[in-house]
């Protein structure tokens, strides 16, 4: 405190020129539109500098985690190669001229920007038009359910997370088959609700919840995430919590997933509506 | 100590009036805007303490800023005019020093010390002026000449005002 005093007692000058300088520019920053805008766009590119520098040490320090989700992945699609008896040449092959026989194909992306804690939550990935990404395209993060693009320029993309009071996901119940709407409450990002499941079915907790395919956006059987409880809601359909597989805090590396018949499926199906 | 207060009142309304009624009105060619109020600054006792002439010089700027409606700027001029004033003093002291009851003015120190006084203070006040106004460094060189001529043309003002208050 007495240090305090002493600093203050010695540079009173400087201190009470600061604040009568930052009063001045308040001044006038609150009267004139013009300043006002200069002054926040000064701002917000230290502020956005800063960010920068902090979302890539963030990234760094995840680094090793992000490696041992790509390692696991890589071991899985290495088991599923074997599995179908390809060989190692003839991957690469359709990779390089991504066969036409295949209806999905897999971008890899980057989550650039993210939010949790809105009602109204949206993130951006760094692949765009450019890279074949285009709007009502699904997007998975590491094996499980992340969101469906909504907008995509040449670069970027914006996606709608489950995460979205407006996001709708048609999935079902993996051990009886039955399906419901999936939707985000808006309160707790771990969770989700799944709706229309009737009574008289059984459920328990812990049972998987994956994707039906039915929108032509999602493939089916993709993971959304497991029931934690559920209770029955006065009708005959059970209201259900369903805790997400994604954790959309953590959400680092994503994979879009194109359909490529979708619009043939989409025509098809509206001669009947 | 009311006397003094009383005649400074006087030589600011004085140059206030003058301020707003005669040099506000000089648009020479968009680059010369003289603020020769600044004079008032530069005539503040010189053992006047730091923090009252910090004060002081902002409610002069301010009092500026009310009758041009313009908040804020002249103020920030003034206050950084009254901040670098110390150590101004201080750098072109003459060889006997300062005298505490003289007046800071040309006729008790000369014109050649009373001339690079006022320069240097004009030239602080009219630079943080002109860059509040401005509020970016686009254009830099055209503002620093607006600067320049602006400092030149208050700096013969305030020259002429203190010939005026010599001969009175």
């Amino acid at each position: 405190m007495r240090n305090l005093l002493l600093f203050i007692e010695k540079y009173n000058r400087i201190i009470l020129f600061i604040i009568l300088e930052s009063v001045a520019v308040y001044l006038i920053s609150n009267s004139y539109q013009y300043h006002n805008t200069q002054l926040i766009k000064g701002v917000r590119k230290l502020t956005l500098t800063w960010e920068g520098v902090i979302t890539d040490v963030k990234n760094y320090l995840r680094i090793k985690n992000i490696n041992n989700e790509l390692q696991a992945e890589n071991a899985i699609l290495w088991n599923l190669i074997e599995k179908y008896g390809l060989t190692t040449d003839s991957v690469l092959a359709q990779v390089n001229d991504t066969f036409p026989g295949a209806q999905f194909e897999i971008i890899p992306a980057y989550v650039v920007n993210n939010s949790v804690n809105k009602i109204k939550n949206y993130f951006t990935i760094d692949r765009g038009k450019k890279n074949g990404v285009d709007v009502n395209m699904a997007v998975i993060g590491y094996r499980s359910v992340a969101g469906i693009t909504v907008a995509s320029s040449d670069n970027y993309s914006i996606v709608m997370p489950v995460i979205n009071t407006d996001f709708r996901l048609s999935s079902r119940i993996k051990s009886n088959e039955y399906f419901g709407s999936l939707n985000w409450d808006g309160r707790d990002c771990r969770y989700a609700v799944l709706y229309d499941i009737p009574q008289h079915v059984p459920i328990n907790e812990g049972d998987t919840v994956v994707t039906t395919g039915y929108s032509a956006i999602f493939p089916a059987g993709i993971m959304v995430g497991t029931i934690s409880d559920f209770k029955k809601s006065g009708s005959d359909f059970y209201t259900i919590r369903v805790h997400l597989a994604t954790d959309f805090r953590k959400l680092t590396y994503v994979k879009v997933i194109k359909n490529r018949r979708q619009q043939e499926q989409l025509n098809l199906e509206k001669k009947f509506q | 100590m009311i006397n003094q207060l009383l005649r400074y009142t006087i030589i600011y309304t004085v140059l206030l009036l003058l301020q707003i009624f005669l040099f506000n009105n000089i648009q020479f060619s968009g680059y010369v805007n003289p603020y020769v109020y600044i004079l008032f600054v530069l005539l503040l006792p010189f053992n006047i303490s730091d923090w009252l002439l910090l004060i002081i010089s902002f409610l002069a700027g301010f009092l500026m800023d009310i009758s041009t409606g313009t908040p804020g700027m002249h103020a920030g001029a003034t206050v950084a005019a009254g901040f670098v004033r110390p150590y101004i003093l201080r750098a072109i002291s003459p060889r006997d020093g300062y005298l505490p009851d003289k007046e800071l003015s040309m006729a008790e120190y000369g014109f050649n010390w009373f001339f690079f006084y006022a320069l240097l203070v004009v030239a602080v006040h009219h630079l943080v002026l002109f860059y509040l106004e401005i509020f970016s460094f686009e254009g830099f060189f055209r503002t620093f000449l607006k600067v320049i001529f602006s400092t030149v043309f208050t700096v013969i003002f305030i020259i002429f005002a203190e010939y005026f208050r010599k001969g009175r």
